[in-house]
């Protein structure tokens, strides 16, 4: 039984996994004032005040019943300093306490280990989308390798940080996928793939001024999705025909855009293999996907003592060994 | 060419396009189709249909002109984002690689290099430069295709492009070690582009590499 902790960005999180089934998954997100965005310090100072409620919380059951974690798990980076160092204070906490072994988990390896847990992928292309990631992945010689990502900003910086500049509600992606509906029009923005890596920046520049220059939300909020995921999408393609796998997972809070999903799923079918996607619940940062992690990786071997519990805040990937994958 | 009224029969399917076999007089032709994508919005994926097609019709003559092996191209027809090439013989890289020995493979990979220089000094860069897009032959030699994404250009971004997406679709695709392929394909790089050409590429190479997130030194 694995305690997991999640606190990377905006999101402090703690949940039971057991024997692979999720137990409990109790999560608290932060949510700066419209117009702003996470505030590293801010973020931080929320985790302080809700992790022991949060914690609490995941180690009963409904019915009042108490949990004994056999591993504590906690997120080591990558993400924010001073969140991730407020979910390894409870981590090592819990685990010098209860006597446990500690087990660092990648945030980003953990998205990924909870989609194929939940979707029974062995060995797929994986598709990683969310605030700090927009990337495809496959599985080979033991770890994660990046066969595309965005060279620039992610996926979900651009609908952010569009939603900031047009003062839409938070969160952005929400209310860019609503306006999204309502627009019809394809304006003229720029679409850039290199390669097999996808740009935004240049695209989120060129939204955000044709906004300021009163063109209708909708329409800009429709173009901007219409060719964002377009680009993302060939880029999946290409990575599907040259990786040649049979399976696409899609992980990441990004992915529940339902605009995008239709056209992932439609890539996947094209190519007659199997997809995949992360349930609203636990696509967005959780507690789930580290306690998910942290037992895979336990039964690989992973865990370090307190001392040596520090937190990554900039980790690839693809330095992470992963040897829990394919699935059996 | 009038695709619509050749004999055809199904080739390979790539990402954006379908290949097929077919004869124009004694000719043995491949007929490239870019299919429409379900999942993208018909006005933009109209335009970027056409678009490729046309430049990827003029890049692959023009990177013969450079020296560079390719198929040639026999007809075109614009209207239907359809264009026929000559048929070249042999087994695309993503199959091959893993089953050749460690001098073939890098004999190769210096050959290929020789002529990705020759490509990036004539002005033109590939953009989608993957093991599979490289036709080896029966005499074991690179042939280039699938410029779809080729372009003309001689900034060292985009050539950087190209050298860091092989070096990818090698780790992502082949159980062969990438370092002493992407040596030799550096040796036979320097023998064609230039010292200039090549200084830059690589470092723009270099630089693309570490583009990606959380790299902890940039």
């Amino acid at each position: 039984m694995c305690l997991g902790i999640e606190s990377t960005a905006h999101t402090f999180g703690a949940s039971i996994v057991n024997d692979g089934r999720i137990i409990t998954n109790v999560n608290r997100t932060y949510r700066p004032p419209p117009g702003i965005g996470i505030h590293p310090r801010k973020a931080s100072e929320h985790h302080v005040t809700v992790s022991e409620d949060v914690v609490a919380k995941a180690i009963k059951s409904p019915n009042g019943h108490q949990f004994h974690p056999d591993i504590i798990a906690y997120a080591a980076g990558p993400g924010l300093g001073p969140c991730l160092r407020i979910g390894a204070t409870v981590a090592r906490a819990l685990a010098s306490f209860l006597d446990r072994p500690l087990v660092p988990v990648h945030h980003g390896v953990a998205h990924l280990d909870i989609a194929m847990s939940l979707g029974k992928a062995r060995d797929p292309l994986a598709v990683l989308i969310s605030g700090g990631h927009t990337a495809m992945l496959v599985h080979l010689n033991n770890r994660w390798r990046v066969y595309g990502e965005t060279q620039d900003i992610t996926l979900g910086n651009v609908l952010d940080m569009f939603g900031r500049e047009a003062k839409l509600p938070p969160p952005g992606g929400r209310s860019v996928e609503d306006l999204a509906k309502r627009g019809h029009r394809l304006l003229d923005l720029p679409y850039t793939v290199k390669g097999n890596d996808v740009a935004y920046s240049g695209l989120l520049t060129a939204a955000v001024n044709m906004f300021h220059k009163g063109a209708g939300v909708e329409d800009v909020c429709f173009s901007l999705q219409e060719i964002a995921f377009s680009m993302l999408s060939e880029a999946v393609e290409r990575s599907l025909v040259q990786t040649r796998r049979d399976e696409v997972v899609v992980a990441g809070g990004v992915a529940a855009n339902s605009r995008l999903r239709e056209m992932l799923e439609s890539v996947a079918k094209d190519h007659d293999a199997s997809f995949y996607q992360v349930p609203v619940e636990y696509s967005g940062d959780c507690g789930a996907q580290i306690a998910c992690s942290g037992s895979l990786a336990f039964k690989h071997g992973a865990k370090v003592s307190n001392a040596d519990s520090y937190v990554i805040p900039r980790w690839r990937m693809d330095e992470v060994d992963v040897p829990w994958v394919p699935r059996n | 060419m009038g695709a619509s009224k050749l004999e055809m029969e199904p080739f390979h399917r790539g990402a954006e396009a379908n290949l097929f076999l077919s004869t124009i007089d004694s000719w043995k032709v491949v007929v490239k189709q870019r299919i429409s994508k379900a999942y993208r919005n018909a006005s933009l994926d109209d335009k970027i249909r056409r678009e490729r097609t046309l430049s990827e019709v003029s890049t692959m003559h023009d990177a013969k002109a450079a020296g560079v092996k390719a198929p040639s191209i026999t007809g075109v027809e614009a209207e239907t984002d359809t264009f026929s090439m000559t048929f070249v013989d042999g087994t695309i890289a993503r199959d091959c690689l893993d089953g050749m020995s460690p001098r073939e493979a890098t004999t190769l990979f210096e050959k290929l290099g020789a002529m990705i220089g020759l490509l990036h000094s004539g002005g033109i860069v590939h953009g989608d430069l993957t093991t599979s897009n490289i036709m080896v032959t029966l005499e074991r030699d690179p042939f280039l295709v699938d410029f779809g994404m080729a372009r003309r250009s001689s900034d060292p971004e985009d050539r950087g492009v190209d050298l860091h997406l092989l070096q990818l679709s090698i780790v992502t695709s082949h159980l062969k070690d990438a370092s002493p392929l992407v040596k030799a394909l550096a040796t036979g790089y320097s023998k064609t582009a230039g010292r200039a050409i090549h200084e830059s590429s690589w470092a723009k190479a270099r630089e693309i590499s570490r583009r990606g997130r959380y790299f902890a030194i940039r």
